[in-house]
């Protein structure tokens, strides 16, 4: 996939707050610089808050207090552009369109003309060939979720927003994504938000991962990722990997104790 | 194979019965044969009011919809004034129609439009917000507006929920065209069972009905086939219509008014505008002063009174009864699975018969007394009754299915902690509905056969000109129909929020 012809997008949240209507603080004082073509991993536990960070880095939530802007305008302006693409949480796969017609949907919805040849090589790439005309509901859990992965890559975005994209995936088919997908997002100049709770998957995926507090999401810590691309497998036996993984498991921890000694006051 | 057993048994009955009230198939189709091109010219009306019908309610509901989409605060509103309008009882809204519109198909073609976009529009509304909320997160972050929704999500996710909404309203459609001809028209089907029932025909009453009831089996099972095709997604049978009004009390009670207001507003004006001369297009004012201070209120008002007892007193237990059999029927099949396989397409094409225009013979058969009218009014309840508590109990999760039965519970413990409590959003969906039929069916036996109740006193007010009556009439079984739906109502909400808090979200 040839660089975009854009400069990488670089992401700015400046002290965001979340608070619902229903008085539930979710996102409580974020500031994050995400430099430009880089992968962020959003690290924490579940329900700490990460889903709602990226909504709002997305648009589909608007902040409390704070704001965000990516290339120095607001979210919105890159989702009209088409450069801005989210893998939910959920697939989020229409159950009357074919897989393929679902992972062309991107495109459409980005306003942008047909490109039958990449939507192919995407479709192929999550090992998805020879399922192009079945229906969302006679694919498995993760076909599905790789499936959604296709259609956030198909626009070739700016802004690429992952929300837990391998939560419903075998440990052999995470194995071969976490190979095959970074280098893509990578190539493509793609400023990548990777929302997970796996410890492994953020070192192995990243370039610098943001570790969050349990609810309300606050940062706890914000750790480099110095490992050189592309990453191998068996990089994950590598005792530079193992360190990171430790500091970051070792921030995780503390906060999750830090919260409920506060919970306990 | 069904259909054979079911004709062959008939013919027995027949023959036993001496062909007086059961006139046989064989009986039937020698009348038909003779009688071809009466039969022909009267379904060539009925079928083209109905279609007119058809067309004109459907487009409303479309619309009606579209509106409610557009500006989403007027959804409250919408659905009110449709239920209020699905209140009209029928039979009276003819006269009236009549009057004002003179002779001709007209007021045919108004009620068939009046009987089927009610059961269009409900499902249509639910189909439009039927998509979860991350389908339109997909489509914002593309950075898509309202249309996009419209044209990706809402309109495909409706289109299962419009294809049922239409299905269902073609019978309804040969209903109320058929209705329109019960009471005053020149020419039709109706016309001609008006006749053979004063005549005592009773094959041709038979044969009349036969080629009614085919005139409704033959389009909703087209529409059904047609449907499969188009989109083989089927929607849950739930029709649950949206939330008329949420919120507080106060919320709710001023939501109330405010439709109170609306229907008056409408009815008032719509008769000004169109310069409605006020001797048999009735305002509002005109109503409160019969009942009220007229020199004869007093006894207008016990009249009134006095036929709206007799009415609920037949119409009450037919519709209990229809409920009762419908869902205790389906119970039964569900614990006989052989059996339900044999009665359910029996079930589901009885249940396309329009039956309030078979009730001229169910007079004949039952005669003119409270059996007639309750059988009918049963009956009217029981086959949609029937078939959403099929679907429903056909609704508990298998997951939860498998968990039971790896407990080694038995049917009886499935059927009374899983399948019955599945089943009773299906149960009131239809017992709500059925408030609207129950009455229409009630009514149409009174105007045609027994000479009480509300229904005999429209038909009595009909010829006397008697339009401040005719008019009380008509608002005294809309605003009874209403409350009725709202008490069915109330009622669910209380039973869906214990058995099934999903659908109250919806
Ligand atoms: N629309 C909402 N209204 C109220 N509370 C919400 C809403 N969305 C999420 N929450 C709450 O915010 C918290 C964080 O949710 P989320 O961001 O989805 O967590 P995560 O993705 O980290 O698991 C949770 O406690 C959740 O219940
Ligand atoms: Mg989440």
């Amino acid at each position: 996939m040839a660089p975009d012809d854009h400069p990488p997008a670089a992401i700015v949240c400046a002290g965001l707050v979340k608070r619902f209507d229903n008085g539930m603080t979710a996102v409580d004082g974020i500031d994050l610089t995400l430099a430009g073509g880089r992968t962020t991993a959003l690290l924490g536990p579940s329900g700490c808050g990460k889903s709602t960070l990226l909504r709002m880095i997305a648009g589909l939530e608007e902040p409390s207090i704070g704001g965000i802007t990516i290339a120095g305008q607001p979210p919105a302006a890159l989702c009209r552009q088409g450069s801005l693409s989210v893998a939910f949480q959920d697939p989020c796969l229409l159950p009357w369109l074919t897989l393929r017609q679902n992972i062309a949907l991107g495109r459409k919805l980005a306003r942008l003309p047909a490109d039958p040849a990449t939507v192919d090589r995407l479709i192929d790439l999550v090992g998805l060939g020879g399922f192009q005309q079945m229906r969302p509901a006679a694919l498995s859990g993760g076909m599905r979720q790789r499936a959604a992965i296709a259609r956030a890559l198909a626009t070739r975005p700016r802004v690429l927003l992952l929300d837990e994209p391998f939560g419903a995936l075998d440990a052999l088919t995470r194995r071969q994504l976490a190979q095959d997908l970074p280098p893509l997002w990578r190539h493509a100049g793609a400023t990548t938000v990777l929302v997970t709770h796996s410890v492994d998957e953020a070192v192995m995926l990243a370039d610098r991962i943001v570790v969050l507090s349990p609810r309300p999401a606050r940062v706890l810590a914000d750790i480099p990722v110095p490992l050189d691309w592309p990453r191998r497998p068996d990089l994950s036996e590598a005792p530079a990997f193992r360190r990171l993984v430790q500091t970051a498991l070792a921030a995780l921890v503390r906060g999750g104790e830090r919260s409920q000694a506060v919970a306990a006051q | 194979m069904g259909l054979l057993v079911l004709l062959a048994l008939w013919q027995a009955l027949a023959l036993a019965g001496g062909g007086y009230l059961l006139a046989g198939p064989l009986g039937v189709a020698s009348w038909l044969a003779a009688h071809g091109g009466l039969i022909l010219r009267a379904l060539s009306v009925t079928l083209a009011n109905a279609a007119w019908g058809f067309l004109l309610g459907n487009l409303a509901a479309i619309l009606l919809a579209a509106i409610a989409l557009v500006w989403p605060r007027l959804l409250n509103l919408v659905g009110g004034l449709a239920l209020v309008v699905f209140c009209l009882p029928l039979v009276a809204t003819g006269p009236i129609l009549r009057v004002l519109m003179g002779p001709g198909e007209g007021p045919q073609v108004v009620l068939a439009a009046l009987a089927v976009y009610y059961t269009t529009l409900i499902p249509l509304l639910a189909g439009l917000r039927a998509a979860p909320q991350v389908w339109f997160d997909l489509i914002r972050s593309y950075g898509r507006g309202r249309w996009s929704e419209l044209a990706h999500v809402r309109a495909r996710a409706a289109l299962p929920y419009l294809l049922a909404g239409l299905q269902i309203s073609a019978p309804a459609a040969v209903l109320g065209a058929m209705v329109g001809e019960f009471t005053g028209a020149e020419r039709g089907l109706g016309v001609l069972t008006i006749r053979f029932t004063r005549d005592l025909d009773v094959p041709a009453l038979w044969g009349v009905a036969g080629i009614a009831a085919a005139a409704s089996i033959v389009p909703y099972a087209a529409l059904g086939w047609l449907g499969a095709r188009i989109a083989d997604d089927k929607p849950p049978v739930i029709l649950s219509p949206p939330r008329i009004v949420r919120g507080s009390p106060f919320r709710k009670a001023a939501g109330t008014a405010l439709l109170v207001g609306a229907v008056l507003v409408l009815w008032w004006g719509g008769m000004e505008v169109l310069g409605l001369n006020r001797f048999f297009a009735k305002r509002p004012d005109d109503l409160a002063e019969a009942l009220l201070w007229a020199p004869d209120a007093a006894r207008t008002r016990q009249v009134l009174w006095a036929a709206t007892v007799q009415t609920l007193i037949w119409a009450l237990p037919g519709y209990l009864a229809g409920l009762a059999a419908g869902a205790g029927l389906a119970i039964l099949l569900s614990l006989l699975p052989w059996l339900g396989s044999l009665m359910t397409p029996l079930a589901v094409a009885l249940r396309s018969i329009p039956i309030v225009t078979t009730a001229p013979l169910v007079v004949v058969l039952t005669g003119r007394g409270a059996a007639g009218t309750m059988t009918l009014v049963a009956l009217m309840v029981f086959f949609p009754t029937f078939v959403a508590c099929q679907h429903g109990l056909r609704q508990a999760p298998g997951p939860i299915l498998d968990l039971f039965r790896s407990h080694a519970a038995g049917r009886l413990a499935r059927l009374l902690h899983l399948r019955i409590p599945a089943m009773l959003p299906a149960l009131f969906a239809s017992a709500r509905m059925a408030v609207p039929a129950a009455i229409l069916a009630v009514t149409v036996v009174e105007w045609l056969a027994t000479g009480r109740g509300l229904g005999s006193l429209m038909a009595l007010s009909a010829s006397l000109s008697d339009y401040d009556m005719l008019w009380l009439t008509v608002a005294v079984v809309t605003v009874m129909a209403a409350l009725f739906h709202a008490a069915v109502s109330a009622a669910e909400r209380r039973v869906l929020a214990a058995f099934a808090p999903e659908q109250t979200h919806a």
